[in-house]
């Protein structure tokens, strides 16, 4: 940063020290040229031949003058910058356009002096003569790089070296005068040609010109004018002196300055026909630009994280200005109702009376345009002032947002170009507004995913991690849920020494509701099973109490399993759930436990008590017990077969022999081989597990 | 495979064609269906489930949740030619105690008419 400041000042340094240098070796060369011009007018006034003393180091002096007045202005060109043009061209005027005008008051004077005392003073004429031409060269110099920054405005490349060359090619001409050649000879006119057609095309760029609003293209005008008046005060003063017998020098020799001034001419008569005639279109342009502006702003608007509201405000205001409107004002359509948000000289009992018309002939929210109120009888007893109306109705496929009512006072004030602005404006208005929903829905739709997530965490604390261990059986488990939140549960409650409870459940539905059910269950299981009671009365409890919180079309499947390892025996209830299927060691024999017995949820009142079934069976070591939910036995392949019941009985006859968790391992490998790989469509439980016998506590 | 719901209406009865899979989103247009107040107007409801393919828990929701209503209104719900996979979904869950499931359109007239 520092290192950067220093070489940028050390930059402005050496740049102010060249230009001090450049005007310090044009006050020398152009004093020493004046002296030289002094001299030979004084010793030919004394030899009588008009003729300058030494002519290549006056020439010299003339090109060190002119090139150092032309770089010292190119470099103070550099400091304008932006699109102030008024700026360039009172700086221009100001600064160089009235040595025209001084140029012309020390000539009369000068005239007035000789002519009153009627005496020649021709040293006077060169003072004046050399004078004059140091203004010229510095009118020159500034005009020619300000109108080098207006011509390059937004510059191509071909533009650029365009300039470029021409700017060589002129300097170029400087040796001509350097060598004491004739420009105006035969040979060089081809070259003159062709800088005067350079010219004229480079005149032909004045963009900046078409950046002017109306009241600066007649400032511009102004200026202009008065530059075009110099110039030609400078060419008339010049050529009026050009070979005359009277001077010693003449610098319409030179041919760079004649060029350089039909250059600056040209432009500055360009730009002041161009500006002319482009002043009755620029009311036109900056609507235009204003227009673009205002739908910039409208569609800016979502980033800059602005209300509808604001929105509605930008439309309102940007809608008048495009279409002139005399009035106007904008119902916002909340809940179907609309409610008059922006006014603008209208009054509410006028707005009423033209609703209440516009009702009357059953236009209602359509886009409308009348550009002769008058000829309607309807309008014409309302008596307003205005001529013309258009209604606008900012409305998507689905919503209507509102409705936009612009008046005018004149007839025909909505011709086609003003409805195309209007219909953009409005269709802008929609896509923001739309835009601005999308995106605080989805704000919401993120906070809605973070709800989500925190039911799955609390999902998944439901289920528990590890089941006890024991010597007496194995368990093993497997859950996946299909969506981010499932319906599946299971748990178990350890009632004694010797007694363990299991349930396995399904709510029915899916996402969080299914979560608070899954919630609801798990309570009614610890809470019911505190006080040790059967199955069966543990699943009729179960109905009482979830019938008064569960929704209409929701039940719940369970099955709950209490062991009695002493006993080695167990008894169960099922409550609409899946079958059990089992493995007995002793009879080396698959089956389905078959019982009756009805989902929770589904009759909820005592009716129920007659539903619901237990059994009680004896287990001998080596029996083994699958728990699952229907994810399981109705996973579908690709060609939409379920899984079954069946090819699960087929899987246990295969595998009862194995550990529970191979078991599981097994029947998990086969339901994915069968569905194929990310074709969950329902939520997945299995539990399995197998009895052994009770080893000797050691 | 979408769901396809199609009713045919004889005199006080109404046939609802189930045609495809009940699932989550299909049961939302088959309750619109039970809901609607004109379906009170019929004695019986007949429901041929022969190209129903499968039914999720969403679905059986649906004729749970208007199962008392109807019954309070005394208009009888018999479901008919029911595939065994989707039956087996209905006795599993106990529903075949408190529904009507016959085989075929003729024997699910001659139930409605008891």
């Amino acid at each position: 940063m520092l290192q950067k400041l220093s070489t940028v000042f050390r930059f402005m340094l050496y740049k102010t020290n060249a230009k001090s240098l450049l005007v310090t070796i044009a006050i020398v060369s152009w004093a020493l040229l004046l002296a030289n011009v002094l001299f030979s007018a004084e010793s030919a006034v004394e030899t009588g031949a008009m003729q300058l003393a030494m002519p290549y180091i006056n020439n010299l002096l003339i090109i060190i003058f002119i090139v150092s007045a032309f770089l010292h202005q190119r470099l103070s060109a550099d400091n304008l910058k932006g699109i102030d043009f008024i700026g360039y061209l009172w700086n221009l005027f100001s600064k160089a356009g009235v040595a025209a005008y001084l140029s012309v008051a020390l000539y009369l004077s000068y005239r007035l002096i000789t002519g009153y005392a009627n005496l020649q003073l021709p040293l006077l004429l060169h003072l004046v003569y050399m004078v004059n031409f140091g203004l010229l060269v510095i009118f020159l110099a500034k005009a020619f790089y300000i109108w080098r920054q207006l011509l390059l405005y937004h510059k191509n490349k071909f533009l650029q070296i365009a300039w470029d060359w021409f700017e060589l090619l002129l300097f170029a001409t400087l040796l001509l005068t350097l060598l004491n050649f004739d420009y105006t000879s035969y040979v060089f006119l081809p070259l003159l040609a062709l800088l005067g057609f350079y010219i004229l095309f480079l005149c032909t760029n004045l963009k900046w010109v078409a950046y002017l609003t109306f009241n600066n293209k007649t400032r511009s005008l102004v200026l202009l004018g008065a530059i075009l008046l110099s110039c030609y005060i400078f060419a008339r003063f010049f050529y009026q002196l050009a070979d005359s017998k009277d001077l010693v020098i003449d610098i319409t020799d030179i041919g760079f300055l004649p060029l350089a001034m039909v250059f600056v001419g040209f432009y500055t008569l360009a730009a002041f026909l161009v500006s002319l005639f482009s002043l009755p279109t620029s009311s036109v342009f900056e609507q235009k630009s204003a227009d673009l502006l205002n739908f910039q702003r409208l569609s800016q608007s979502i980033q800059q994280g602005q209300s509808e509201t604001q929105v509605y405000d930008m439309l309102f205001d940007s809608t008048i200005k495009a279409a002139d409107g005399s009035a106007a004002w904008f119902e916002l359509v909340r809940n179907s109702e609309p409610q008059v948000t922006h006014l603008l000289h209208i009054g509410s009992e006028q707005i009423d009376r033209i609703r209440h018309l516009l009702l009357a002939y059953n236009i209602h929210n359509i886009d409308y345009i009348n550009n002769n109120l008058d000829r309607n009888p309807g309008f014409r007893e309302l008596v307003l002032p205005w001529k013309s109306l258009i209604i606008l109705p900012i409305k998507s496929k689905k919503n209507l947002f509102g409705v936009l009512y612009l008046l005018k006072d004149i007839e025909q004030g909505f011709d086609r170009e003003t409805v195309n602005v209007l219909r953009t404006f409005t269709s802008q208005t929609i896509l923001t507004i739309e835009n601005l929903r999308l995106v605080s829905e989805s704000l919401q739709n993120e906070r809605y995913k973070e709800e989500l997530k925190i039911a799955t965490q609390v999902q998944e604390s439901l289920i528990p991690k590890t089941f006890p261990v024991d010597s007496w059986f194995e368990i093993s488990t497997h859950a996946v849920a299909a969506k981010e939140v499932g319906g599946d549960f299971y748990d178990f409650l350890q009632l004694s020494e010797s007694r363990i409870a299991i349930i396995i459940g399904d709510v029915s539905g899916k996402g969080i509701s299914a979560a608070f059910h899954m919630a609801q269950m798990k309570g009614i299981f610890h809470g019911l099973m505190q006080q040790d009671m059967a199955p069966s009365e543990f699943m009729k409890q179960a109905n009482s109490a979830l019938s008064r919180c569960l929704e209409k079309t929701s039940f719940i499947t369970s099955s709950l399993y209490i062991i009695d390892y002493r006993m080695k025996g167990f008894v169960f209830a099922r409550a609409g759930h899946c079958h059990t299927l089992y493995y007995n060691a002793m009879m080396d024999e698959v089956f389905y436990f078959q019982t009756e017995g009805m989902g929770l949820g589904i009759i909820r009142d005592k009716s129920y008590n007659n539903h619901v079934r237990e059994m009680y069976y004896d287990y001998n070591s080596g029996d083994v017990m699958v728990m699952y939910t229907d994810g399981i036995v109705e996973g579908r392949s690709p060609a939409n077969e379920e899984y079954g019941e069946e090819r699960l009985l087929y899987m246990l006859t295969q595998t009862y022999h194995l550990d529970a968790d191979d078991i599981k391992y097994a029947i998990i490998n086969d339901l994915e081989d069968f569905t194929g790989p990310d074709n969950l469509y329902d939520d997945q439980t299995l539990l399995v597990i197998k009895f052994k016998t009770i080893q000797p506590k050691s | 495979m979408p769901m396809k719901i199609t009713n045919e209406v004889k005199d006080t009865t109404i046939i609802i064609t189930l045609d495809g899979e009940l699932d989550a989103s299909s049961s939302v247009v088959l309750d619109e269906e039970l809901a609607n107040p004109e379906i009170m107007k019929y004695s019986k409801i007949l429901v041929n489930c022969k190209n129903l393919h499968y039914i999720s828990s969403a679905g059986l929701g649906v004729f749970i949740s208007h199962l008392q209503r109807l019954e309070d209104a005394q208009i009888k719900l018999v479901f008919f030619n029911m595939q065994d996979k989707v039956r087996n979904v209905f006795e599993i869950l106990g529903l075949d105690l408190l529904m009507t499931i016959v085989s075929n359109y003729e024997e699910a007239i001659t139930v409605s008419n008891e």
